[in-house]
This record gives C-alpha cells, sequence and structure tokens, in this order.
C-alpha cells in the first residue's frame, strides 16, 4: 500500500452560498463516504482546514508573509490515504460525492517514499 | 459497521428546518430590524456542524449541538458591541445579564409563530411576504426560492432586500400581537400560496413539489398549536383542506411524471393517515360555527376523499357547497370549478350552457382550464368534433409543457388518431 495525499480545492470560500438542504445532503454524503473508508483503513486522515493563515517565504534575509497566489483557488481540506497505486487512489478520489456539488477540485499526490525518511 | 445509517440519522431536511427555527429565536432575542444578522449567524452554525460532522461523524444530539452554536455565534456577536446599542434600546432598561438565550420548544414555537406574523405584515408586500416565510421560517436558499417561483436569483434577492428593509424601518413588536387577528388572514392565504405553488406548480414544467406543500402544512401546524391565535376555526380549515389534497400525492403522479386526474386514480394509493388527520381537523373547524372559503374548499375535498370512486362521489352535496362558496365569493374560477359537479348532478348540456354565459361575462376564456373542462363536457356529452375544438383551443392556451402533454392526451383519447 502506497500512500497519498488528496488536496481539496475550491475558488474561495465555496460554502456560503450551499443552501442548508445542500448542507445537510452534504454531510450526509460526504460523511459517509469518509467514514467507511476509515472503517476500510484506507483513510488515515481526512481534515478541514480554516480559511484563514498564511503563506511565508524567505526575502532579502527575512521571512515576510507572500507573495499570495493571483489564484482564488485555496485549499480548504486533505485526505491522507492508502491505496495501491496512483489509479487506484483516483479511482477512490472519483468516488466522492462531493464532486456532484461541482465546485470542488482535488489534487491527487502520492506520498513520496525516501528509504530511511519515512 | 452501520456506515450509511450512522449518516441517515440526521431526519429529512433537519437543516432547512432548524435553519427557520433558530433564525426566529435569535431574531426574537436581537429583534426584527435584526432579522439578517440573525440569518447570518445560524448560516455560520450550519457551516461549523459541516465541517465537524463530515469528519467527526454526527454527534448524539445535533440539535442541542446547533442550538450551543447558535447561542455562542450570537452572545459573541453581541459582545462584539456591533449591535450592543440598539441591542439596549430594544431591551427597554432590562438588564442585559438577565437575558438569557435558551432554545426550550416552547420558545421555539412562539418565535416561529411571531415570525410568521412578522414575514406577513402587512407594511410588507405580498411577494415580499411569501419570499420572506420561505428564506426564513423554511430555509430555502435564494436560488431555490428563484426555482420555486421560476424568476431570476435578482429578482428574489430584491424582494429580500425590501422586505427586509420594511422590517428594520419599521420593526415590528414581538412583545404584542394585538393586531394578529388583521394579520391572521394573510398568514393563511400566504400558507395556502406556498401550498397551491407546491401542488400545482404555475410555472417551469415541474410536477409537484412536495416539499413546499409539507412546509405549509408544518406551518399550518404551528398556527393551531399555539395558544396566542384563540380563534383557530379558519386554521383548522386551512390545515383539513390541505392535509385532504395531499392524501392524494402518491396517486397524482404515474411513474411517466405526468399527472393522474382524480378520476383516474388509483384510489387505494390514497394516503389514509393524511385523510383522517384532515377529517380530524375538519372536526374542530366545524365547531367554529361560522363557515369560510377554506372550510368549503376542505369539505369538497373531503367528500373527494371519502367516495369509493368518482362517480360514486356525493356530487349532489359537492354542488350545494360550491353554490355556498360562490355566495362567499363569486369567482369565475369558482363557477368554472363547479361545472362538473353541475354537470354530474344536472347534466351536461345545462353546465356546458353555464360556462358559454360565464365566457361572455368574464375573461376566463383565456384560461386555457376553462376550454379543458368544456372540453371534457363535450366529450361526456358526446360531442365529440366540440370536445376535440375546445382542447386544441386549450392547447394553444397553455405555455407549460407538462399541460400541454396532459391535454394532448385528453385529445388523444377522443380522438385515437389525428
Amino acid at each position: 500500500m502506497k500512500e497519498f495525499l488528496l488536496l481539496i480545492k475550491s475558488e474561495e470560500e465555496p460554502k456560503a452560498d450551499l443552501s442548508p438542504e445542500q448542507l445537510q445532503q452534504h454531510i450526509e454524503k460526504v460523511g459517509s463516504f469518509i467514514k467507511r473508508l476509515t472503517e476500510e483503513g484506507r483513510m488515515k486522515s481526512a481534515q478541514p482546514l480554516e480559511m484563514e493563515g498564511r503563506i511565508l517565504s524567505y526575502k532579502n534575509g527575512q521571512i515576510v508573509d507572500g507573495p499570495y497566489n493571483e489564484t482564488k483557488e485555496i485549499v480548504s481540506g486533505y485526505y491522507h490515504l492508502l491505496a495501491k497505486d496512483l489509479d487506484e487512489a483516483i479511482e477512490i478520489a472519483k468516488g466522492d460525492p462531493r464532486f456532484e456539488e461541482g465546485i470542488w477540485r482535488m489534487e491527487v499526490r502520492p506520498i513520496k517514499k525516501v528509504t530511511g525518511i519515512n | 459497521m452501520d456506515t450509511e445509517k450512522s449518516f441517515k440519522e440526521l431526519a429529512d431536511h433537519f437543516f432547512r428546518k432548524e435553519y427557520g427555527k433558530i433564525v426566529s429565536v435569535i431574531t426574537g432575542y436581537l429583534g426584527t430590524d435584526h432579522v439578517e444578522t440573525a440569518e447570518d449567524i445560524v448560516q455560520e452554525a450550519l457551516l461549523n456542524a459541516y465541517h465537524s460532522w463530515q469528519h467527526k461523524g454526527i454527534p448524539e444530539n445535533p440539535q442541542a449541538w446547533l442550538y450551543t452554536a447558535a447561542k455562542n455565534l450570537t452572545l459573541n456577536s453581541l459582545k462584539r458591541g456591533k449591535y450592543a446599542e440598539t441591542y439596549k434600546k430594544s431591551i427597554r432598561g432590562k438588564e442585559a445579564k438577565s437575558i438569557e438565550l435558551e432554545f426550550t420548544d416552547q420558545l421555539i414555537k412562539d418565535e416561529q409563530l411571531r415570525m410568521m406574523f412578522v414575514c406577513c405584515d402587512s407594511s410588507i408586500a405580498e411577494n415580499s411576504q411569501i419570499t420572506l416565510i420561505l428564506k426564513i421560517l423554511c430555509g430555502f436558499s435564494i436560488t431555490e426560492i428563484a426555482n420555486v417561483f421560476f424568476t431570476s436569483k435578482e429578482t428574489i434577492n430584491k424582494r429580500l432586500v425590501r422586505g427586509r428593509k420594511q422590517l428594520r424601518d419599521n420593526p415590528i413588536s414581538f412583545e404584542h400581537l394585538e393586531n394578529i387577528k388583521d394579520t391572521l388572514p394573510i398568514v393563511l392565504k400566504t400558507i395556502y400560496l406556498l401550498f397551491t405553488e407546491g401542488y400545482s406548480p404555475s410555472q417551469k414544467d415541474e410536477l409537484i413539489r412536495y416539499d413546499l406543500c409539507l412546509e405549509a402544512i408544518r406551518l399550518g401546524e404551528l398556527l393551531i398549536s399555539n395558544d396566542l391565535i384563540t380563534d383557530k376555526a379558519d386554521s383548522y380549515s386551512l390545515l383539513a383542506l390541505m392535509y385532504f389534497n395531499a392524501s392524494r400525492f402518491d396517486a397524482r403522479m404515474n411513474d411517466d411524471n405526468m399527472i393522474v386526474e382524480l378520476e383516474q386514480q388509483d384510489r387505494s394509493k390514497w394516503n389514509k393517515s393524511f385523510v383522517n388527520k384532515g377529517s380530524q381537523y375538519l372536526q374542530y373547524a366545524m365547531e367554529g360555527n361560522r363557515t369560510s372559503i377554506y372550510l368549503i374548499l376542505a369539505t369538497i375535498s373531503a367528500n373527494h376523499c371519502v367516495a369509493a370512486s368518482f362517480n360514486k362521489t356525493n356530487w349532489v352535496q359537492i354542488l350545494s357547497l360550491y353554490d355556498d362558496l360562490i355566495a362567499i365569493e363569486d369567482s369565475p374560477i369558482a363557477r368554472l370549478n363547479r361545472a362538473v359537479a353541475l354537470a354530474k348532478v344536472k347534466g351536461n348540456d345545462l353546465a356546458v350552457d353555464e360556462l358559454i354565459d360565464l365566457e361572455t361575462q368574464s375573461d376566463i376564456g383565456s384560461y386555457y382550464l376553462f376550454h379543458t373542462t368544456l372540453g371534457y363536457l363535450y366529450k361526456e356529452g358526446n360531442e365529440d368534433k366540440k370536445a376535440i375544438l375546445s382542447y386544441q383551443k386549450a392547447i394553444s392556451l397553455t405555455t407549460n409543457e407538462r399541460d400541454k402533454k396532459l391535454i394532448q392526451k385528453k385529445l388523444m383519447d377522443v380522438v385515437p388518431i389525428l
């Protein structure tokens, strides 16, 4: 089994426009999806991220805020999961019911294994 | 391994219903001029739940979870001082500390009721009233409301802004509802409008929006379960009417998503517990010893509900009920509906004559159902040629694909090859 990091992305804060009905449906569908994977032992961790935070970089000898990307894309959560290979991880990702809402993108990245490190 | 189940524990439309309850309670606390703040607070509480529950599962008592979240957000917003000034004024000298925000069942019921009356205040335009009710009390999003009325999000937004402005400029007191008597008819009318919109959407090709009908019933139940309203006869009548009509939900639509008319419905599919509820409320309504349009309509609907078949319906009584209805409110629509009963009791010819008379006295001739009914009467009287002409006229007057299909089918019944 290999490890994968799935970055859940959207344009800005996407949830504000969802109606109470849609919020509930999301909880039911995505919640069952996460729970099933967790019970199968495939989902090691799944967390939402706050909409606040900073990007730090090193410039002229000191650490500064930014620069920020021009795009409004924001990572709003992540999954850390186990899969046989990238194809299987993608298949699992495709099963996330959140895609029905049409506002999400997901980046599926294998976690690099370096002997002696992790 | 009850994965599906644990996430299905939330009741249907739980968020939507809680939204209306919590907004009402918080608005009662902050004042009607802060209804928008209350809406923002509840949306935030729901978002918090959304983030937390999808990962951690649904808490044991989701309702209490939401109430605590909403309460904390409200108190925080007060502390931030944004609304502190107006809030102090609104509590008129009472110590702020002494006011506690507890979501008790009684308070939730009372505040929803008050919110209903606030939204229906006569100072607010009619289309804003129903929009406010759907947004605030029924938790529909602007997009969902726009879909209901087949209009743009901008239009709905304008109605909301206008309605909320009215609430701000003219805050309606929650302390006294002395005008409850004057506003009740508007509240009833708005609820009925909501039900009707769900029962036969005037727009789009939507068939039936049961969720709207059920929301209307839920609001009606709030009226009768509250002691603030002393005279409940009309509320009972309206509820009875809605339950009787709603009992036919399952039979009204076939597998091809076509509406099945009363005459063709499989009566075994009618919801008996709804019919029983309707009968019970009708009983209560009659104790009021006073007639009303809702009472008459409910009694007509009840007559259909208890009839073994379309032909075994008590048409004599239905006809006399329509006569009563016309005595209260003589409208072309009431007379049109009366025509079928009249035909059953006194024959098609007389009913046709009355309809033709009606067409000369009103603009009912521009309404497709007028010609559909006329077509039906002609067909029953074996006047196929006239029936065909009426149905064709009806089709030319409908803009709705759903209705067009239905009449097309009737036309095919008269002339199978055309």
